[in-house]
């Protein structure tokens, strides 16, 4: 979800498209999901020699069960800190839910894939976020929220057996192996190729680090959204209104 | 030449009868005679010097060693007499002899923890012959139940505590299957349990016996009691600490830890430390804070299946599932996504 309150059109060539809390927000949990792999993978693959090295430089298995904890924590706080946010900047009403799930999306996806196979002339035009960003976000919310459940049953099983039967526990244990490794390989394989290896933004796509994108690329990417911060219609074939994937300030 | 070889055949076809060497008779002739011969120590102790010359013929060594092979220094007549003080002093003194013939096992006996003591000033540690006798030398482990016999000489507490478990009982019985101390200690370099070493290999130790398919067989016992345990958190934490040396804070239980050491019993045994009632129990020993429902958090050796643990078989399948259903998705639309950019070149 937008909590970009400082989204404006630039000077004709760069759109300040995320504001710093994004900014921040990204760079941290980007920090925090390395250090997260780095300590947990080994422990998952822990009879690998490569794995155990790992572990054995970090201070063995101890430290890097704390060290993972650390890690952990952060994401519980960020994950508050952006829930919190961005609940109360949408009751306040100043910006839209621009990461909102809708139909659109799923014929986006669909448009998409057409334009891919050959069936349709162009992809179909995004507002805010895309399908695969907002595919993206909530995977990854999801995943926090379980990762952070069952990695506290984990931290402190006696205390999950008091409010739970124990089989949770095991029960997390899988979960937290799975999800975790489910999201390091889609961030290898997904993020990398979006941010970096798609021929679009090849080698590095920035703009999450500067805030800023170029407007040839907004008009690419994300036209609808463009149409709306200039105050012209959009041409989106579709015909619909854009009230509901407004990221920005209504008024 | 060829009556050569035939006399050889002979000579060597000749019944071998237990016979102690020719030489020995100068020193029986006094040390073998008379079974009251002693002589008095300053500590007040008789040391026997009567050699019960039966008793060496039928050991190990009675048709190969001479007196003198052990006892160098007594080679000739009269004999000059060592100043021992006590009868420990004697067997302190003559018990390096062995070594030069079973240097290997003398030298694994320095890696031992009763060497180690012996090194801090304890007499009283166990020395080859304290073990193994001196002239009545047999195989030590014929029949095996000798073994955990001859550790009880000075342990007996913990003999007397194995023998009430699963393994003693079987082994006072006469089953060779179980184990005795040796078997889970080692003989010679036998390892300090009380710094946790031993504890963190159990896994190793136990599973040497309770991962062999024919023997656990015949018993009716899982094999799969060693890979359930090393998946699980305890068994994680434990190989990873195995290399570790030195004494080092132990955050990981092992199979003696829930299961018992010397007073391991069947789980079903109402004195089992595993067993349901008593589980909780066990728990506490490591997690104070442990509620009725948390030993169900322990899969009991068990590997998730739909029958016993509903919850951990269907998150695996669930996963098992998602996975490979999620990457092959994101990789068919970025090899789509790749393919439309080449074709639009």
């Amino acid at each position: 979800m937008s909590a970009s309150t400082g989204t404006r059109a630039g000077s004709g060539e760069f759109i300040l498209r995320f504001g710093a809390k994004q900014r921040v927000e990204h760079f941290v949990t980007m920090v925090d999901f390395l250090g997260l792999c780095i300590t947990g993978i080994p422990q998952k693959f822990y009879t690998a020699k490569w794995a155990q090295w790992l572990i054995g430089t970090m201070g063995g298995i101890d430290s890097v069960r704390w060290i993972h904890r650390f890690f952990g924590v952060i994401l519980i706080v960020s994950v508050v800190v952006h829930g919190v946010g961005a609940v109360l900047a949408i009751m306040s009403r100043r910006v839209g839910f621009s990461m909102a799930v809708n139909k659109r999306d799923f014929s986006d996806a669909i448009e998409t894939l057409q334009y891919y196979l050959g069936a349709a002339d162009h992809p179909a035009r995004f507002d805010r976020y895309d399908y695969k960003q907002k595919w993206e976000y909530w995977s990854l919310m999801i995943g926090n929220v379980i990762m952070i459940l069952s990695g506290l049953a984990l931290m402190y099983p006696s205390v999950a057996a008091r409010f739970a039967p124990g089989e949770l526990i095991p029960a997390a244990k899988m979960a937290h192996s799975n999800e975790g490794l489910m999201a390091f390989l889609v961030i290898t394989v997904w993020h990398v190729f979006n941010a970096h290896l798609n021929p679009d933004v090849f080698p590095f796509d920035a703009s999450i680090f500067t805030g800023k994108v170029s407007r040839e690329r907004m008009e690419h990417e994300h036209p609808l959204e463009l149409a709306r911060l200039e105050g012209r219609p959009a041409d989106d074939g579709h015909g619909a209104g854009t009230g509901a994937h407004g990221g920005h300030p209504v008024a | 030449m060829r009556s050569f070889a035939v006399l050889l055949l002979a000579l060597a076809a000749l019944p071998a009868e237990a016979k102690i060497p020719a030489e020995e008779d100068s020193c029986l002739g006094c040390h073998g005679t008379d079974a009251s011969m002693s002589m008095d120590l300053p500590s007040g102790e008789k040391l026997g010097l009567f050699v019960d010359q039966d008793a060496f013929a039928k050991s190990v060594h009675g048709e190969m060693l001479r007196c003198t092979e052990c006892h160098a220094d007594k080679s000739d007549y009269p004999h000059e007499s060592k100043p021992f003080k006590s009868r420990r002093d004697v067997t302190v003194a003559y018990y390096e002899q062995c070594k030069k013939c079973h240097f290997s096992n003398y030298t694994k006996t320095l890696d031992g923890v009763h060497f180690q003591l012996a090194q801090k000033g304890n007499r009283q540690t166990a020395v080859c012959v304290d073990c193994h006798g001196s002239h009545a030398i047999g195989r030590p482990a014929e029949p095996r139940s000798r073994v955990s016999a001859t550790c009880a000489g000075c342990h007996k507490g913990v003999h007397d505590t194995y023998a009430t478990s699963v393994h003693g009982k079987a082994m006072l019985e006469g089953n060779g299957d179980v184990p005795v101390c040796t078997d889970c200690h080692h003989a010679h370099d036998v390892t300090d349990p009380r710094a946790g070493a031993l504890s963190l290999r159990t896994a190793e130790i136990c599973g040497r016996c309770h991962t062999d398919e024919k023997l656990m067989k015949k018993y009716g016992l899982s094999t799969k009691v060693v890979d359930t345990y090393l998946t699980d958190f305890h068994g994680m934490a434990a190989t990873l600490q195995k290399g570790k040396k030195g004494r080092g804070e132990r955050l990981a239980a092992g199979c003696t830890d829930c299961h018992g050491v010397h007073d391991i019993q069947k789980p079903e045994d109402p004195r089992s430390s595993v067993l349901r009632a008593n589980l909780v129990q066990t728990c506490r020993k490591c997690h104070p804070e442990a509620t009725d429902s948390f030993p169900a958090a322990w899969m009991s050796h068990y590997e998730p299946s739909l029958k016993k643990t509903p919850l951990v078989w269907s998150v695996r399948l669930f996963y098992y599932i998602l996975i490979p259903f999620i990457l092959i998705s994101l990789a068919v639309q970025i090899a789509l996504h790749l393919w439309r950019v080449v074709v639009n070149r």
